[in-house]
Formats: C-alpha cells, sequence, structure tokens
C-alpha cells in the first residue's frame, strides 16, 4: 500500500517538465536462438514504419494499443538502466515472447541513441541473460 | 457552469477516456484482462451517474493496483492526468464540505494551467529548445515519430526553431487567457490542436484525451475566480 501511494504521489503533485532535456534514447533489439549459447542476432524490435498515412495517424487517435505498449518498453528500458529491476526485464521479455510464439530462447539487449557533436552514436547499456520462451510469463 | 455540472461533465469524460485506454489494454495484455474489465465496469457506472461516489472510490482504489501492476503509470505524463483527475474528482465528491469539494476540484483546473505553464518554463530556459535544436533531437533521435519518414523533419531548422518558439510562447501565455472567457476557450483550442498534432506525429493519443477531460475544471475555475 505504502509503494502505490509512493507511485501515487507524482501524479498529485506533478512536475509537468515534459522533454525539458533529451536524453539518450532506448531501442529494444532482440534476439531469437535456438540454444541459449547461440550467437545472437540482434534486430530491432518492433520497428516503426517508413511511413505513415494521416487517416492512420487520426485513427489511432482511438485505437493504438501496439504504440502505447511499445512506449510502455521505453519506459521498462529506461529504467532498467537507472534503476535495474526484475520486473522492468520480465515486461520487455513478455512482448517479446508474445510476438514470437515459436521462438526456443529469447534475448534482448538495450541500445541508447543521442546527440554527440552533431552525430547520432549508439551506446549498448544492458544485455539480457538468455530466458527460454516458455519460462517468460505472459 | 456550476461545480456540480463541471465535475459531472468530467467525470464522464475521464470514464470515456479510461474506457479507451481499458480496451487497448484488452487486446494487448492477457494476464490483466480481469483488472481492466473490472476498469470498465466501473468506469460506466461512473459515466451513468450509478451509485455515486462509489464507483470513483473504486477506480481510485484500482488505480493503486494498477500502479504497482505496472510499478508505475502505464504511459508516464498522459496517465498521470488520468491519475490526478480521478483523485481530484473523488475526493471532491467524497468530503461533505463545499469549499474542500470546490478546492479539490479547483485543483485539477490549477494543474491543468500549470501543465503548461511549467513545461513552457523548463523548455525556455535550456538553450537547445530556444535554438530549435532539442525539437531537431526530438525527430532524429527519440522513440515518439510514429514513422521513419518524420525524422526527416531533423533536417528542417528553420521549421523546427519556428515550432519551438510557438509551443513555447504558447505555454507561457497560457495563465494570461485565464483573464477573459473568451480568450481561454481560445486558448483551449489552441492547446486541443497542439495534443492533436502530438498525438499523429508521436503517437500520443493518450495525451489528447486525458487532457480534453481536465478543460471542464478550469473553466469552471476561471468563473469561480474572475
Amino acid at each position: 500500500m505504502l509503494r502505490s501511494l509512493k507511485l501515487l504521489l507524482p501524479a498529485l503533485i506533478p512536475s509537468w517538465n515534459f522533454f525539458d532535456v533529451i536524453a539518450p534514447s532506448p531501442r529494444i533489439e532482440y534476439a531469437v536462438l535456438a540454444a541459449p549459447d547461440a550467437d545472437p542476432d540482434w534486430r530491432e524490435f518492433r520497428p516503426r514504419p517508413d511511413h505513415v498515412s494521416i487517416p492512420a495517424m487520426l485513427g489511432r487517435l482511438a485505437w493504438n494499443p501496439r504504440w502505447n505498449e511499445s512506449l510502455f518498453l521505453v519506459s521498462c528500458a529506461e529504467r532498467l538502466v537507472d534503476e535495474p529491476t526484475a520486473h522492468s526485464e520480465d515486461e520487455i521479455f513478455a512482448r517479446i515472447a508474445a510476438d514470437f510464439p515459436e521462438a526456443a530462447w529469447l534475448r534482448f539487449r538495450l541500445v541508447f541513441l543521442s546527440q554527440e557533436s552533431g552525430a547520432l552514436v549508439s551506446e549498448v547499456l544492458f544485455v539480457s541473460a538468455p530466458r527460454r520462451r516458455e519460462d517468460v510469463a505472459r | 457552469m456550476s461545480l456540480h455540472l463541471a465535475a459531472r461533465l468530467t467525470q464522464v469524460l475521464l470514464a470515456l477516456a479510461l474506457i479507451q485506454q481499458s480496451l487497448e489494454h484488452l487486446s494487448v495484455s492477457p494476464r490483466n484482462r480481469p483488472l481492466f474489465a473490472l476498469r470498465i465496469a466501473l468506469c460506466a457506472a461512473v459515466a451513468a451517474g450509478v451509485f455515486a461516489p462509489w464507483p470513483l472510490v473504486g477506480l481510485a482504489l484500482l488505480s493503486l493496483v494498477l500502479l504497482t501492476r505496472f510499478q508505475g503509470p502505464y504511459n508516464g505524463g498522459s496517465d498521470r492526468m488520468g491519475l490526478l483527475a480521478l483523485w481530484c474528482l473523488t475526493l471532491s465528491a467524497l468530503v461533505p464540505s463545499p469549499r474542500l469539494k470546490e478546492l479539490f476540484f479547483g485543483y485539477l483546473g490549477l494543474q491543468l494551467m500549470l501543465s503548461y505553464v511549467v513545461s513552457g518554463w523548463v523548455k525556455i530556459v535550456n538553450p537547445d529548445w530556444r535554438k530549435g535544436v532539442a525539437l531537431a533531437q526530438v525527430f532524429r533521435f527519440s522513440a515518439y515519430p510514429v514513422a521513419e519518414s518524420l525524422r526527416g523533419w531533423a533536417a528542417r531548422p528553420r521549421l523546427l526553431l519556428a515550432m519551438s518558439w510557438a509551443v513555447m510562447a504558447f505555454e507561457l501565455a497560457f495563465p494570461l487567457t485565464l483573464l477573459w472567457r473568451p480568450a481561454l476557450i481560445a486558448g483551449l483550442v489552441v492547446a486541443a490542436s497542439f495534443h492533436l498534432a502530438n498525438a499523429c506525429l508521436f503517437g500520443l493519443n493518450r495525451f489528447f484525451w486525458t487532457w480534453l477531460v481536465a478543460y471542464p475544471a478550469i473553466l469552471w475555475l476561471q468563473a469561480r475566480l474572475v
């Protein structure tokens, strides 16, 4: 109960500091493995499409569950680097497992993008251990 | 607009916004379905105005369960505004004193105003925002643009500089709209357009609906104070 109230407090006394600084931005990359010790072939998880039409953008006002889930995973990724918890790792694994029902083993890593001296730079800040898909809680 | 009417309108808008969010959760999150099905039922009761104030109390308690479930708000700022509206409405409905009812509901209107002016302030004190660089970074590498084609906007510095200053000027000037009712209504239309643009470009549809929820509160607050 105390933990819930602690989580509620920033909503009741908000800071409203949206986009005050543009922090390094996480991308989740996943690997589907046949065995836990296999070499990972990293791929971006849920890459955004090249183009979204204006009618589709307007339609997403009413129905946007996948994107909102992806934004939740961005929060999990940031938490996993700032204050690592099993919860954030489990949440990310759960979404990857849902998208790859045939996978035997899964891994993911967090790549953070930022801009330094005008150039885009990326840094891997977290790499998960392999997890058997059937062990991932949905 | 009376306190009762403004609070009732806010309740209905909040119920509809939470139903929309809950339906999204039902489609992607099998293990959370019982929680969100319960939330839809409570929202329906709030919208219908039955068993008041207990469905609001139920939603407030359920919000604590969901905060624990996701270890925080599911979608950051938009969920925080939804939580703020929910708890202000619940406390306003529960307290017997008319003054306290006004205080809790007025707090929501005050926070809506602060959401714009504080956002404007934290931007304008940052040189990157004043130069348009921060917005270019949002388009270039942040997780928000909904399509790769939008990343090309990062290469349009004049447009982004104009957009940055338009946003900062509007956010900082928003409190002035409280001085005159037509100005406030115009300000809220501009603000809604801003949220609509964010929903389209960055997929932040929850912001659009949850900020609209708080509009009756600031309309009531302005009439109460000015």
